[in-house]
């Protein structure tokens, strides 16, 4: 009985430590996070990624590099347990496959691009775009954690939701890719260094 | 012209050998009455590969996931390195399930030959229908989804899975790095068309 008590004690406490946001608290969320992504002109961050599939005994982490540089230049790098790369430039997707390179891939193009613009928005304080998602705002402490549900009835049938983690300062520190089988790919965010001199030849194929 | 005709029969008769001929397989009276694939067989393990695909004249990668979940039952899903899944079958018994395929993949054709494919690579055990042995092999004959395939052991360890159709090798699959009955890298060739999966594992 005192386990179940117990129990339910830390449920209320979760459900408390998650709340949702009032229209003012999300108000002043996007524009803390645009003042921040205006004064924002490159990114560089280490990522973990935690593949979770219900099935499995354990998630498939991997880790790389992520590089941004405004307008819309994106890296994203894993240099582990694989080296892979995907380079986002002219709206053209790069591919780097373990030293295979190529510029193609199967379906995933589209996901990755509206990731990616997710991304990239996020960082530059233009991502609450309500015509292409249904948005929920929440607060945990002295973070926050947003809700995007796509309005695009067929991307919502390969990612159903993204969350968004942001720490005090307005930085994105986690997404979560939710797939329909509630299965989901999250990504967090470690060593960001922001506005550092980037050059070019990070983002060549 | 008489040595022409006689090449000729030759190669006729070659072409028309059942693939044991052509092989020189010598046909053996074997004990094992079933085949033996030990190489996704443990519940508790996650079996996770890195895969490269070449379909088509078209070069993908993504992560290749086989795992068993109890007897004679298995899930198999593909994803991109970032994680999006591509597809998703359960395998129990005879049943097939599709769970998951993107929609430019859910083809009948193409999830036909997956299909089979994923069914040899996981079939634990199978009825022995014929033994041969050739070098230092033992082939153990079995059919899976009524196809013919030739089970080739190696000092006890399989190494090869051969689809045969009209005494031809259409498929093979071939085991190499291979620790405690895991099978490092795997490659799925086909020789009929162009399709070739080349799997390593990621841990």
């Amino acid at each position: 009985m005192h386990k179940i008590l117990f129990l339910l004690f830390f449920i209320s406490l979760s459900a408390v430590a998650q709340k949702e946001m009032t229209s003012a608290e999300a108000t002043a969320l996007k524009a803390k996070v645009k003042t921040r992504a205006n004064a924002t002109t490159t990114v560089l961050s280490e990522f973990t990624q935690y593949k979770h599939l219900d099935f499995l005994s354990d998630d498939i982490v991997s880790q790389g590099k992520l590089a941004f540089k405004v307008p819309n230049l994106v890296k994203w790098e894993y240099t582990k347990p694989f080296a892979y790369s995907v380079l986002f430039k002219n709206e053209t997707l790069f591919i780097n496959d373990d030293g295979n390179k190529s510029n193609m891939d199967v379906g995933s193009n589209k996901i990755f691009k509206q990731l990616n613009q997710l991304i990239t928005a996020s960082i530059r304080g233009d991502m609450f775009d309500d015509n292409e998602f249904n948005i929920k705002y929440f607060k945990i402490n002295d973070s926050s954690l947003v809700y995007f549900l796509p309005k695009d009835e067929q991307f919502s049938k390969f990612i159903k939701a993204f969350h968004l983690s942001f720490n005090a300062n307005g930085d994105v520190t986690e997404v979560k890719m939710i797939e329909p089988s509630d299965d989901y790919t999250q990504i967090k965010f470690t060593d960001r260094i922001v506005n550092k001199n980037l050059p070019d030849a990070v983002f060549t194929h | 012209m008489r040595f022409l005709l006689t090449s000729l029969c030759f190669f006729l008769l070659i072409g028309c050998a059942s693939y044991p001929v052509q092989n020189g397989f010598e046909p053996e009276n074997g004990s094992l009455r079933e085949t033996s694939n030990p190489y996704f067989a443990n519940t508790e393990k996650d079996y996770v590969y890195k895969a490269k695909i070449d379909a088509f004249n078209k070069s993908f990668g993504g992560i290749f996931i086989v795992k068993k979940l109890g007897e004679a039952h298995h899930r198999i899903a593909f994803t991109t390195e970032i994680g999006n899944t591509i597809f998703d079958f359960t395998f129990e018994g005879n049943d097939f399930k599709v769970n998951r395929i993107l929609k430019e993949l859910d083809k009948k054709v193409l999830i036909n030959i997956l299909k089979r494919d994923f069914k040899a690579l996981i079939q634990e055990q199978s009825r022995v229908k014929n033994s041969f042995t050739s070098d230092k092999n033992t082939i153990l004959q079995t059919d899976i989804l009524s196809k013919k395939h030739y089970f080739y052991y190696a000092d006890r360890q399989l190494h090869k899975i051969a689809r045969v159709d009209r005494n031809k090798e259409k498929v093979e699959f071939n085991f190499t790095q291979i620790e405690e009955q895991f099978a490092k890298e795997i490659e799925i060739a086909h020789h009929n068309f162009k399709l070739h999966i080349a799997l390593k594992a990621l841990k």
